[in-house]
């Protein structure tokens, strides 16, 4: 992950003006040098802000450096936002400490139940300026999301809401971001849906702006998170084989070969701005019409305006919907509401009541054997999760989802559930002697979700739509592989560990995904591609693997480019240039890209 | 084998069974003109096992049939039991006649119990697979000079089956969930009534539960509520999952049937208590002193959940606030700050 030195430590600087003229906040994420922590910017909608982790899988991971500098010398108060992710009888897994100028600073951090503020104590500033570093102990997952210094012996705000005003006051951050910029499309969220959408649409000449959260392209299919790409390519071979994967393991290294593919070919394409590491963060409707999407870099904070006359939400989680004002479902259907019983299933398929439950979030990971013995830690905060459950890697049954969980609202609290499964399991299988050179070779800092949000288009595709091979006029997607949805085992037999799934798999004609479940039926300019299209739980449970989701990326972007061309909205391509639509899907097949748009 | 059975009542359950079996239960066995087509060994009939009410309680069929690997054969003798659903019982099997595997081995006890356990997962992955898809060599592939195996659902099958006897266990696998199951639960739903339907209420198998939840009306849950509390607090989550989302609107005009569910908040796992959490608002008043004692088991979710029921209305009494306010002080709770907060704000 490669930081701008220079850049970061100016951001910093920046964030120097506050709330009392010499008090001052360091958001972690923005350190001159982040050493072994990661910025983890998934939670931000949840917890506030992006911030430092380190996941060293048990190994202490390198200090991360910053300057804090100061307006005048003098004695300062100094608070951590920090959490103890496993609270109990136990000591806290990712403990970490400050060091200030050099000097260790007693007090250990990360013990707080809940995101909040630790104190650690008061500190004495003579050159106006300090060297700051976060020394990880443990190796498991310690997390600081900022530092502040005051005059004052007054502990910041923890609440979520009075937190992000008190943000606001200490970096006399206007409402609007200072820089705005305009595109032919925006697409939010950059994983095969939308790398597919960027292309199709810039191959077709739009200026096309993609903004990731992550530093790599892909999503679930990037060797961030490593899950190969299911499903078949349908009308879009040519692109889909630019940022696809083969069909490797799950959890395999090999996803590290298809990212170079996948990133080198996006961009080769002139007319894709490229936003990685900045996440949407706002989306302001106006007459059910987005006219903006705000985003800010995840570790400096640095903020742009997205305006277009259309917008792709390939986000996963529907969050530009949501923020629009689009409809949106979440949770089962009740099993009469589309008619989607599969009684062999009963209850597993489709529930006779609706609930919130959903499919679940895998953390993927594996270990290796070496030629030397290798200890691994006791864990006792991971046992409860773990119990007697002992593995050397995990695959897609690795997957959690509970009643007691929401996968937006709750997904650190998945991700970190994962966590202590893996290290766990792991550390009871390194009690077999067998295991005794194996190694933790990677495990997953990124919760791979599989259903989350689903926006409402002008059709809602169902499970009977793919058990009956429905054909539509405007089947702009098509899908061979079955339906499958998953549930956790642990429902059948609480001896089993919740976070295992299983799947069951219905088995289909050939179906196709109408263009009606591409765009949101309410909010006007606002197309949507990826798991969170219109669909059923049920209906999500065939087209949900990638290559299908990258189909209706390219679908979308096809038809923005018809937007442009005539321009109207999404769904006037439906009413009014359906036929010219499909063609143009056809003829894309034999086309190279044009030099000038590549 | 066969027919002499017909004469001779069973008293005792099989020798692998998933369900309960009362003491001094006898079925008789009866005819079915049902049967299963064996290769070879022609068809293999499906008896009922009725109870004095004349009513089945299981269906079984002696099954005789080859079992073939590398063009060799050997005969399986095995007796399959399946329940009214047409769902797999159990087995027994032929002391004078054991299970074999491929070298000739006989089955050892480890072998017989690996086996109901595979009989009774309808979901195994051989289910949708043709043997030959089973026996598979894993591919092994270089990524980055590490050897990656793929392959990994052969290696879950691995686990599932007995050592060396994959084509025996492919073979009982697919004569207990072949075409016979819905040929049985069919019959079963043509001749279900009352009893039957409540008998399968008062079983331990969460399948039974189900299916009796489904067919029994608004008096029924009112008659039986004490089992229902029952088979909340000892079935499986899914079962209670189910009993969860209904057991508000059930008992709504009858609020005392709802206590024993409240009371046994502490008792179910922690999916079922959130799944309770949000039928709150259609709960009985005492239910907030009830889960006030409860608090310790709570997620942190599930308490948000509970002090929001409580900012709302005139819910919480004095003894509701002792119990907040004693949870609150506790050092060893790891959520007694989200209570700290809430008193703060309700003060």
């Amino acid at each position: 992950m490669k930081l701008s030195k220079i850049f970061v430590a100016a951001v910093v600087f920046v964030l120097t003006s506050s709330l009392h003229g010499q008090d001052i906040l360091i958001e972690a994420e923005s350190f001159d040098n982040p050493g072994g922590w990661t910025v983890d910017p998934q939670f931000e909608q949840q917890m506030g802000s992006p911030y430092l982790l380190a996941h060293g899988i048990g190994e202490p991971v390198k200090n991360a450096t910053t300057k804090v500098r100061f307006e005048s010398n003098g004695e300062y108060y100094v608070w951590v936002r920090t959490k103890n992710w496993v609270p109990g009888k136990w000591e806290a897994p990712g403990r970490f400490q400050l060091k200030i100028d050099g000097e260790l600073v007693d007090k250990t951090l990360g013990l707080r139940s809940g995101w909040g503020w630790e104190y650690v104590d008061k500190i004495s500033v003579f050159e106006n300026q300090i060297d700051l570093e976060l020394v990880d102990l443990t190796g498991f997952d310690g997390r600081c999301d900022a530092i502040y210094f005051s005059t004052k012996n007054e502990e910041p705000p923890s609440s979520s809401k009075k937190l992000a005003d008190w943000r606001k006051k200490v970096k006399s951050e206007p409402n609007a971001p200072p820089v705005t910029k305009s595109y032919d499309l925006v697409v939010v969220g950059g994983g095969l849906a939308g790398c597919a959408a960027s292309i199709a649409a810039a191959e077709q000449g739009l200026k096309v702006a993609l903004i990731h959260d992550r530093p790599v392209l892909g999503g679930n299919a990037s060797e961030e998170i490593r899950v190969h790409t299911l499903g078949i390519y349908g009308n879009f071979e040519r692109i889909l084989k630019k940022i696809d994967t083969e069909h490797y393991p799950n959890g395999s290294a090999e996803a590290k070969l298809d990212q170079k593919k996948r990133d080198d070919n996006v961009k080769g394409y002139e007319n894709i701005d490229l936003f990685l590491n900045h996440r949407a963060y706002d989306a302001k409707a106006e007459n059910s019409s987005i006219q903006y999407v705000d985003a800010r870099q995840t570790f400096s904070g640095e903020r742009i305006r997205f305006t277009a006359p259309r917008f792709v939400d390939s986000t996963g989680d529907g969050w530009i919907g949501y923020w629009a004002g689009a409809e949106f479902s979440y949770g089962r259907e009740s099993s009469e509401t589309y008619g989607e019983t599969w009684e062999e299933h009963g209850e597993l398929w489709t529930p006779t009541e609706p609930d919130d439950a959903v499919m679940g979030s895998s953390v993927l990971w594996g270990s290796k054997e070496t030629d030397a013995e290798h200890t691994f830690p006791e864990v006792p905060w991971a046992m409860p999760v773990a119990r007697e459950y002992a593995r050397v890697a995990g695959e897609w049954q690795w997957e959690f989802s509970s009643p007691d969980h929401n996968q937006i609202d709750d997904a650190e609290d998945i991700r970190d559930h994962m966590l202590r499964a893996i290290y766990g399991s792991f550390a009871n299988a390194k009690k077999d002697t067998t295991n005794a050179n194996r190694k933790l070779e990677w495990v997953s800092s990124l919760v791979g979700k599989r259903e989350s949000r689903r926006l409402v288009g002008d059709h809602i595709f169902t499970f009977n739509n793919a058990k009956e091979g429905r054909k539509f006029p405007d089947g702009v997607v098509i899908e061979i592989r079955d339906v499958d949805i998953h549930y956790q085992t642990v429902l059948e037999d609480e001896k089993n560990p919740d976070f295992i799934s299983e799947a069951l798999f219905y088995k289909t004609p050939e179906y196709y995904i109408p263009y009606r479940s591409l765009y949101s039926k309410n909010i006007s300019n606002l197309f949507m591609a990826g798991r969170n299209f219109s669909c059923s739980h049920a209906g999500l449970g065939g087209p949900r693997v990638m290559r299908t989701t990258g189909q209706m990326g390219a679908a979308v972007g096809f038809a923005a480019a018809l937007c442009k061309k005539y321009d109207v909205n999404p769904r006037e391509i439906y009413t009014g240039y359906l036929d010219e639509y499909l063609d143009l899907i056809q003829k894309q097949k034999f086309e190279k890209i044009p030099e000038s748009k590549k | 084998m066969g027919n002499n059975l017909l004469e001779k009542p069973m008293d005792k359950p099989p020798e692998y069974f998933v369900l309960d079996w009362k003491e001094g239960t006898k079925l008789i066995p009866e005819q079915t003109d049902f049967y299963i087509e064996v290769d070879s060994m022609g068809k293999q009939n499906v008896l009922a096992l009725v109870n004095e009410r004349k009513a089945p309680v299981l269906y079984s069929a002696d099954i005789a049939t080859p079992v073939c690997a590398d063009g060799e054969c050997k005969l399986m003798n095995i007796k399959f039991y399946w329940t009214l659903l047409g769902e797999y019982a159990g087995y027994d099997r032929y002391p004078m006649m054991p299970l074999t595997k491929h070298d000739h081995d006989e089955f050892d006890t480890a072998d017989y119990q690996k086996l109901h356990n595979l009989l009774a997962d309808d979901k195994n992955l051989m289910g949708r697979r043709r043997i030959d898809q089973l026996v598979e060599k894993p591919k092994m592939r270089t990524v980055n000079g590490v050897d990656a195996v793929s392959g990994a659902t052969i290696a879950r099958v691995k686990e599932s089956v007995v050592s060396g006897a994959l084509y025996s266990c492919y073979t009982a696998w697919h004569l207990v969930y072949g075409d016979i199951q819905e040929q049985l639960k069919t019959h079963t739903l043509s001749i279900l009534d009352k009893q039957m339907t409540l008998d399968m209420l008062y079983s331990i198998n969460p399948e039974y539960q189900i299916f009796a939840m489904e067919h029994m009306d608004a008096a029924d849950y009112k008659e039986h509520y004490v089992q229902l509390a029952k088979v909340f607090r000892t079935s499986t989550p899914l079962v209670r999952s189910i009993i969860a989302k209904r057991f508000t609107s059930k008992f709504k005009d009858a609020p005392t049937m709802q206590r024993l569910f409240w009371e046994a908040f502490d008792e179910v796992d922690t999916s079922s208590r959130s799944l309770m959490m949000k039928y709150l608002d259609e709960a009985p008043d005492y239910v907030a002193d009830i889960l006030s004692t409860k608090l310790s088991s709570m997620s942190k979710n599930q308490l948000r959940s509970f002090l929001g029921y409580l900012s709302t209305g005139e819910r919480m009494n004095s003894e509701t606030r002792n119990n907040l306010l004693e949870f609150a002080n506790s050092e060893n709770e790891t959520y007694s700050y989200l209570i700290i907060e809430f008193l703060e704000n309700t003060k």
